[in-house]
C-alpha cells in the first residue's frame, strides 16, 4: 500500500482528534483577529438603531438547544440593542423545546439592563400550531397568546398598550433554526400584515434565505455565530460568538487542509494508476 | 455558588462527554446519553404541552371567559387521537381531513403571493437604471447585489436552473448549454451551502467545548477534568472487558 | 358507510381547503373573524397532533420492555426519564422558572435536555471534517467547481480567512448574494410551484394518501 493510499485511509479518529483541538486551543488562547461587519448583519442594526423609542420589537426565538451555539448569542444581541434603544419588547417562540432558553435569555438581558417584565417587555412563551399562530397573532394577539408565559393575563399589560396585532408591531426578527422560522414569518405573517421583518438562522438555513433578502422580503439577516459575532461588534459588546471566532477560523482552516490534502493523494494515486496502466500496456 | 447549580454542571458534564465518546466507538455510555435524551425531550414536550394547549388555551379560556366554541378544536383533537381505537380509527381521518383542508387553504395564495410572485418579480428587473444626470447606466460593480451586471447574472442563474430542471428531456444543442450552465450555478450554489454547514457544525462544538470549559472551573469542582477521565477509565475497561470474536470497529 | 369514511373527509377537505384558499382575497370582516377562530382552533388541534405524535414512542417502547427484547434496559431508562420528566414538570407547573428562579423543571431542561441534545448535534462536526477528508475530491468538472466555491466561502467566512486572503471575504458575499441567490431563487420558485400544486391535487381529492389507508 503506497504512503496516498494509507493516507487516504486514515483512521477517523485522528482527523476527529485534529478537529477537536483546532476547536480547543484557540477558545483556550485566543488572538482576537478582527471582524468585518457585512450589510446583511448592518441591515438588522440600521432598522433597529432607526427606530424611535417606544416603538414595538417583536422578537420569535424559534430554535432549540441543538442550534443554542449559534443562536443564543444573537438573541442576547439583539435584546441588548433593543433594550438599550428603549423599544417595547415582545418576545416568544414557536419551538416548544426552545421555550426554557427563551424564558432564560430574556430574562438575563432585561435584568441585566434594569427592564421590568409587563413593563418593558413580555415573554409570551410557547404556542403549538406554527404558522397558525403567527396568523392568529396577526389576527388577534390576545387570542393566540391569552396569557404570558409566568400566566399573566395579556390584555391590560402596559408593554402592550395600544397593540392589538401584528399590524402593530414595528419591527419583528425571527431567528429561526428550520420550519417554523424566517420563511413562516414572511409567508403567513409580514406577506398580509406588513410589518418590517428581520431574519437571524443558522449556518445552515443561511443561504437559503438570501432570496428572501434580496428581493427585500426580510431587510437584514444574521447568519450564523458569525452574524452573532458582527451583531457583537456592532453593538460593542463582546460575547461568546466572538469569543468563538478564533475557533471558528482554526476549525475552517483545519477542514480547507485536510480536503486539499485529500485531493492531493487522490491526485498522486490516479497517476500512479495511470503510470502503471502505461507501463502495463 | 448554589448546591443545584453545581450538581447540574456534573450532571451536564457527564452526559456531554458520554455522547462524545461515540466518537471513539459506540458504547454504553452513549446509548444511555441517547435514550435519557429522547426520554427527558419527549416527557419536556408532553408538559408543556399541557400546560400551553390545556390549561391556557382549553381551560381557562373555557371557565373564566365562557368560550364554549373552543369545545370545537377540542373535539377535532379527540378525533384524531381515535387513531388508536381500531374500530374507530376512521373517525380520525375527519380530523386530518379538517387540518390538511385548513392548511391547503391557507398556503396557495400565501406561498403564490410570497414565493412565485415576489421571487419572479425581483429576478424580472429592468437591466439598465436611470441615474440623474447621467442618463441610462449599465452599473458592472459585482459587489453591488443590485448592479446591472448582478442582475444579469442573476436572471441567466435563475432560468438556467429553472430549465435544467423542469425540461428533463435529453438536453441537446442549445437546450444543453443552458443545462450545462444550470449545472454550473447549482454546484456553486452548493459548495457555498457546503461551506455554511461546516461553519454551523463547527459553531456547535465550539459550544459545547466552551461549556467544557466553563466547567474545567473549580468553583464547579472542576467536573470536566474529573468525569473526562473517569470516562475514558470506563472506556478503556469496558474495551477490555469486550468478548472475543466480536467484530471490530470499523474504521 | 363508504360514503361517511371516505366521501365525507374528502368533502371537508375540498370545501375547508376551497373556502381558506377564497378567504385570503376576501377580507371582509366576517371572513376575518372566521380566520381569526379557525387559526385559533389549529393552536388547540396543533397540540393534540403534538401529543399524538410523540405517543407512538410510548407503545414501541412498552413493547420492548415487555418482550424484554435486546436493549429493553435503555428503553427502561428512557421510560423512566420521560415519566420523571412529566412527574417533575407537573410538580413545576409546568415552568422552567418562576420570577426567574428555576424550579426542578427547568434544572432537567438545563443541566439534562439543553447538553444533551447541544452534543447529539455538535458531534456532527467532528463527522463532517472525516467525510469532506474522504469524499471531497476534484473528480470531475463539476466536483470541482463545488470544491473551489466551497473553500473560497468557509474562507470568507471567518476572520483568518479574510485576514489570510483578504478578497475571500468580497468573493464569498458575491457567491451567496448573486450566485447562490439565484439558484436557490429557482429552487424556491420550483418547490412552491409543486406545494401549490399540491395542495390544488389535495383539495380536489386527487390526493389522498394523508386519510391513511385502512378499511374503506
Amino acid at each position: 500500500m503506497s504512503f496516498a493510499e494509507r493516507m487516504l485511509k486514515i483512521d477517523r479518529r485522528i482527523i476527529f482528534l485534529v478537529i477537536g483541538l483546532c476547536t480547543l486551543f484557540p477558545l483556550l488562547y485566543p488572538v482576537g483577529l478582527p471582524i468585518k461587519i457585512s450589510p446583511e448583519v448592518r441591515g438588522v442594526y440600521d432598522y433597529i438603531e432607526s427606530l424611535p423609542e417606544g416603538s414595538v420589537f417583536l422578537l420569535s426565538l424559534d430554535f432549540d438547544p441543538a442550534s443554542k451555539p449559534e443562536l443564543y448569542p444573537q438573541s442576547i444581541s439583539l435584546l441588548r440593542h433593543a433594550f438599550r434603544k428603549n423599544l417595547r419588547v415582545i418576545a416568544m417562540t414557536l419551538w416548544v423545546s426552545g421555550t426554557g432558553m427563551a424564558d432564560q435569555v430574556i430574562t438575563q438581558v432585561a435584568r441585566e439592563m434594569g427592564k421590568e417584565s409587563g413593563k418593558d417587555y413580555v415573554f409570551l412563551g410557547w404556542s403549538p400550531g406554527g404558522s397558525a399562530v403567527i396568523i392568529n397573532m396577526g389576527q388577534d394577539l390576545y387570542g393566540a397568546f391569552p396569557a404570558d408565559y409566568n400566566g399573566k393575563p395579556t390584555k391590560g399589560l402596559p408593554v402592550l398598550q395600544g397593540i392589538t396585532n401584528l399590524r402593530d408591531v414595528n419591527y419583528a426578527v425571527s431567528l429561526g433554526a428550520g420550519n417554523p422560522g424566517v420563511e413562516a414569518w414572511y409567508v403567513f405573517g409580514k406577506d398580509k400584515y406588513k410589518f418590517e421583518l428581520g431574519g437571524g438562522c443558522t449556518g445552515v438555513m443561511a443561504p437559503g434565505l438570501y432570496p428572501l433578502l434580496r428581493s427585500g422580503q426580510i431587510n437584514g439577516l444574521i447568519g450564523g455565530l458569525r452574524g452573532a459575532a458582527e451583531y457583537e461588534t456592532l453593538i460593542g459588546q463582546k460575547g461568546r460568538a466572538i469569543a468563538g471566532m478564533d475557533a471558528q477560523s482554526a476549525t475552517h482552516l483545519a477542514i480547507i487542509v485536510l480536503v486539499i490534502m485529500c485531493n492531493l493523494f487522490y491526485f498522486s494515486l490516479r497517476k500512479q494508476a495511470k503510470q502503471q496502466g502505461h507501463s502495463g500496456a | 455558588m448554589p448546591v443545584e447549580t453545581i450538581i447540574g454542571a456534573w450532571v451536564a458534564t457527564g452526559l456531554t462527554l458520554f455522547i462524545f465518546s461515540f466518537l471513539y466507538k459506540d458504547n454504553p455510555l452513549f446509548k444511555l446519553a441517547e435514550n435519557l435524551y429522547v426520554g427527558v425531550s419527549v416527557g419536556y414536550t408532553i408538559v408543556k404541552t399541557y400546560d400551553t394547549v390545556i390549561v391556557h388555551l382549553i381551560w381557562k379560556p373555557i371557565v373564566e371567559n365562557g368560550e364554549w366554541a373552543l369545545l370545537i378544536p377540542v373535539a377535532i383533537g379527540t378525533l384524531m387521537l381515535t387513531r388508536y381505537v381500531p374500530k374507530a380509527a376512521w373517525l380520525s381521518r375527519y380530523a386530518f381531513a379538517f387540518i390538511v383542508g385548513v392548511g391547503s387553504g391557507l398556503a396557495i395564495p400565501r406561498v403564490i403571493s410570497s414565493y412565485i410572485l415576489k421571487q419572479i418579480e425581483d429576478t424580472v428587473r429592468p437591466l439598465m437604471v436611470m441615474v440623474p444626470g447621467e442618463g441610462l447606466t449599465f452599473t458592472m460593480n459585482l459587489l453591488n447585489p443590485a448592479s446591472s451586471l448582478n442582475t444579469i447574472i442573476i436572471l441567466i442563474g435563475v432560468s438556467s436552473v429553472l430549465f435544467y430542471f423542469f425540461f428533463s428531456v435529453e438536453h441537446t444543442g442549445p437546450g444543453k448549454a443552458v443545462a450545462r450552465t444550470g449545472i454550473l450555478f447549482l454546484m456553486i450554489a452548493f459548495g457555498a451551502a457546503f461551506g455554511y454547514t461546516v461553519m454551523a457544525r463547527m459553531s456547535l462544538l465550539i459550544g459545547r467545548l466552551t461549556d467544557l470549559i466553563e466547567f474545567t472551573d473549580p468553583s464547579y469542582g472542576r467536573p470536566s477534568l474529573w468525569l473526562l477521565g473517569l470516562t475514558i477509565l470506563t472506556l478503556v475497561v469496558m474495551g477490555r472487558r469486550r468478548p472475543q470474536g466480536e467484530p471490530p470497529e470499523p474504521h | 358507510m363508504i360514503f361517511l369514511r371516505r366521501q365525507v373527509p374528502l368533502l371537508i377537505t375540498l370545501i375547508t381547503g376551497l373556502v381558506f384558499a377564497a378567504q385570503y382575497y376576501v377580507p371582509h370582516p366576517a371572513s376575518e373573524q372566521m380566520l381569526t377562530s379557525v387559526t385559533k382552533w389549529l393552536q388547540i388541534i396543533g397540540g393534540f397532533a403534538l401529543v399524538l405524535g410523540v405517543s407512538s414512542l410510548f407503545h414501541v417502547h412498552a413493547m420492548k420492555i415487555r418482550r424484554k427484547e435486546a436493549g429493553w434496559g435503555y428503553s427502561f431508562v428512557l421510560y423512566v426519564s420521560m415519566l420523571g420528566t412529566i412527574a417533575v414538570g407537573l410538580w413545576s407547573n409546568g415552568k422552567e422558572a418562576i420570577d426567574g428562579t428555576m424550579t426542578a423543571f427547568g434544572w432537567i431542561y438545563n443541566f439534562m435536555m439543553v447538553p444533551l441534545q447541544g452534543t447529539m448535534f455538535a458531534i456532527l462536526a467532528f463527522f463532517i471534517a472525516s467525510a469532506a477528508y474522504r469524499s471531497f475530491r476534484a473528480r470531475s468538472r463539476e466536483a470541482a467547481v463545488l470544491l473551489i466555491a466551497a473553500v473560497i466561502v468557509m474562507m470568507g467566512r471567518v476572520p483568518l480567512g479574510e485576514y489570510l486572503i483578504p478578497l475571500s471575504g468580497d468573493l464569498s458575499q458575491w457567491i451567496l448574494n448573486v450566485l447562490n441567490a439565484s439558484v436557490r431563487r429557482a429552487i424556491l420558485i420550483g418547490v412552491s410551484l409543486g406545494t401549490v400544486a399540491l395542495s390544488i391535487k389535495i383539495i380536489f381529492g386527487m390526493e389522498r394518501s394523508y386519510l391513511g389507508g385502512g378499511k374503506e
